[in-house]
């Protein structure tokens, strides 16, 4: 099954990365008509790379495009222009549900909200039987049966009788999202991408939520691109960073040496805003004021130069380019031209 | 810190609802001096908002406050009669929401919403009251222009500022901030906290500031409150609290929460949930999640605060005995081969 990538003319490329986007797009029209014509630049420029098995942090604040470009990853939208490669095969478009639904099987979404991503009308077993009867992945009911309780008991849920039976609303918050992570993983993909799981929990149990992700991504072998606005979350599950900003992505790199030694103006306003108690209780004010901008009429040049306090009168003229910095980090900004 | 502002004795407050009454705040005791920064932590459903709206009198009809006190310079809030209350909310003591979205009223301007603010507490004039409101905005840095702005033209970080502009506009001595960043952004959120701490140094008002996060507690506040289940666990200075936490549960939130410049180490949260507080575990509320816990932990009244010198307090009857627990800084309980 081709699953909506192009098929290699060769043998597929070794150790080709996970996932790839180069200079990916999207833009969405606003329909109403004082704003005919203008659209939400949600994605611009947006160049990444996941390695096969490695983890990679999205992380921006909101309105940053960082969910966007997860939608896009899973094709719930579709990219107005650039490349999506997964596994180094390029995406095109699906030719009918069976390609789509094989596309799906390899990468998956883990949603946010663990109350709004569960159907309150349905038992735990109906949820989670959906994935393997959709993808035709049980070999009859003693196989389907044994399937439930392993995904169930793999995120930590068992005995998995006692759960397969309750509603949602008889579950917690952390159990909740445990269960969605049993769906994610139910069907094997290789890419699990993860729209801030914990942040809807409370505080006590998110950690042991990332643990069982992290202890996941050993044993499956998959690859996480792991959305957060929290640096020092991102930090604690990824080896990779990648800081967007306004639609676009404006540092990247291993992620301890982003957050060591940030080159972006705004990864270190981000960095300096990020709660971090243990690096002393004295901190120095923040050195740049104001919000992220409108997307529909964004800044023109740099995006982030009406709060830099270092902006030039070349970063209202054009868009920095990524700027390869070796060792894997790249950044955009003029500063890293220096 | 100088003398108290506030002081909350035995204070136990809760909703009447269908499955029976709820005990949101249970026999909380807590003391503030004036211009005192106190930060209370605790997850969902601990009683933080439950303890803000007691104080403030601005409890929901099937609510009460059940027992204790909440002297305010001396007076007790919880035995006054609602014309008495009134004349100290707001003047006195003021309130920033959480939601600035829901806490502001979308037809009325920004201006009329602040000045109506001093015009139920003060007989002053129209003129007056603009001008108090611009400067006021000032304050919190934004320009008099927005006074005939309307909510839905400010974003999330504005319109909180409006909030506090509101909270401070009669020069309270007091100020309760139920998460009031919470659904900001985290530059947002720097830049909102750094503006309270410039206002309270200037105006010299006390704060009690309510979240769930508590690693930015632990920046910004003199004390620290932790609340569980209704009970306040434990109380000091927040570096102290921090490097030393003398309570399982405050260990167990501080390792909730990853470094972002020290040494990664793995963290385990804390296992387990909170508990129902129509039918509260026995004993140490804490004790069906504490790693520590021993069979006594689960049996009687919950354990009261007991001060430990310094200024601390903890409702663990085992705070530093040393069998069980009492972490040094340098090694916070290691997780390996834990509870997960």
């Amino acid at each position: 099954m081709s699953a909506g990538l192009i098929p290699a003319t060769n043998a597929a490329p070794e150790r080709a990365p996970a996932l790839e986007l180069r200079s990916v797009v999207k833009h969405f029209p606003l329909r109403s008509l004082a704003a005919y014509g203008k659209a939400v630049h949600a994605m611009d420029d947006v160049s990444l790379t996941l390695e096969a098995g490695g983890s990679l942090a999205l992380v921006g604040e909101s309105g940053s495009g960082k969910t966007t470009t997860a939608s896009v990853i899973a094709r719930l939208y579709e990219r107005d222009s650039g490349e999506l490669i997964v596994a180094g095969l390029p995406a095109r478009p699906f030719r009918g549900r069976a390609e789509s639904l094989a596309y799906k099987k390899r990468v998956q979404l883990i949603f946010q909200d663990p109350f709004g991503s569960l159907n309150p009308t349905h038992t735990i077993r109906s949820i989670l039987e959906r994935p393997f009867l959709i993808h035709g992945l049980a070999d009859g009911k003693a196989d389907l049966e044994a399937r439930l309780s392993d995904a169930l008991e793999q995120v930590g849920l068992s005995p998995a009788s006692e759960y397969l039976r309750r509603f949602p609303h008889e579950l917690s918050g952390g159990q909740r999202q445990r269960v969605n992570i049993a769906r994610t993983f139910a069907v094997e993909p290789s890419i699990v991408l993860a729209d801030e799981p914990t942040s809807m929990l409370d505080v006590s149990i998110r950690m042991g939520v990332m643990n069982m992700m992290l202890d996941l991504k050993e044993r499956k072998g998959v690859s996480y691109l792991y959305i957060t606005h929290d640096l020092a979350g991102a930090r604690y599950m990824c080896g990779s960073i990648a800081v967007m900003y306004a639609g676009m992505i404006m540092e990247m790199g291993p992620t301890d040496e982003v957050i060591r030694d940030a080159v972006h103006p705004y990864v270190r306003l981000l960095k300096s805003a990020s709660p971090s108690p243990e690096a002393g209780l004295v901190r120095t004010p923040l050195d740049a004021g104001g919000e992220i901008p409108s997307l529909i009429d964004p800044p023109p040049g740099c995006r982030f130069h009406p709060r830099c306090p270092y902006a030039e009168p070349r970063c209202r003229e054009s868009v920095p380019g990524l700027a390869d910095l070796g060792g894997g980090r790249r950044v955009r900004c003029v500063l890293a031209l220096r | 810190m100088g003398d108290t502002m506030l002081e909350i004795r035995n204070l136990s407050a809760g909703y009447a609802t269908a499955k029976g009454f709820v005990r949101a705040v249970d026999d909380v005791s807590f003391s503030l001096g004036r211009g005192e920064f106190l930060g209370v932590a605790g997850e969902s459903g601990c009683g933080k908002s439950t303890l803000a709206y007691a104080i403030m009198r601005l409890l929901r009809d099937n609510a009460r406050i059940e027992s204790g006190s909440a002297l305010f310079k001396g007076r007790d809030l919880a035995a006054m009669t609602a014309a008495e209350v009134n004349a100290h909310r707001w003047t006195d003591m003021a309130m920033v929401f959480q939601s600035a979205m829901n806490a502001l009223n979308p037809v009325l301007s920004v201006g009329e919403q602040l000045t109506d603010a001093v015009h139920a507490h003060r007989s002053v004039s129209r003129a007056e009251a603009e001008a108090l409101a611009a400067e006021m905005l000032a304050l919190v840095d934004i320009h008099a222009d927005r006074l005939k702005s309307y909510p839905h033209q400010l974003s999330g970080g504005m319109r909180q500022r409006v909030m506090i502009a509101m909270a401070l506009i009669l020069k309270p001595e007091l100020l309760i901030m139920d998460e009031p960043t919470t659904a900001l952004d985290v530059v947002v959120q720097r830049s909102i906290i750094e503006k309270i701490e410039e206002l309270r140094r200037r105006l010299g008002f006390s704060v009690i500031f309510i979240t769930h996060d508590l690693s930015l507690l632990v920046e910004i506040s003199d004390s620290l409150g932790i609340m569980y289940a209704g009970r306040m666990v434990e109380y000091g200075p927040a570096a102290e609290l921090f490097n030393d936490p003398r309570h399982p549960y405050t260990e167990g939130l501080m390792n909730s929460f990853p470094s972002l410049t020290g040494p990664l180490r793995r963290m385990d949260g804390i296992e387990g949930r909170t508990p129902d507080l129509l039918s509260p575990p026995p004993g140490c509320r804490f004790a069906p999640r504490c790693r520590y816990a021993r069979p006594t932990c689960s049996a009687g009244d919950p354990p009261r605060l007991e001060p430990l010198g310094g200024g601390r307090l903890s409702a663990c009857p085992y705070p530093r005995r040393g069998e069980a627990y009492g972490c040094a800084p340098a090694a916070p309980a290691a997780p390996e081969g834990g509870s997960l």
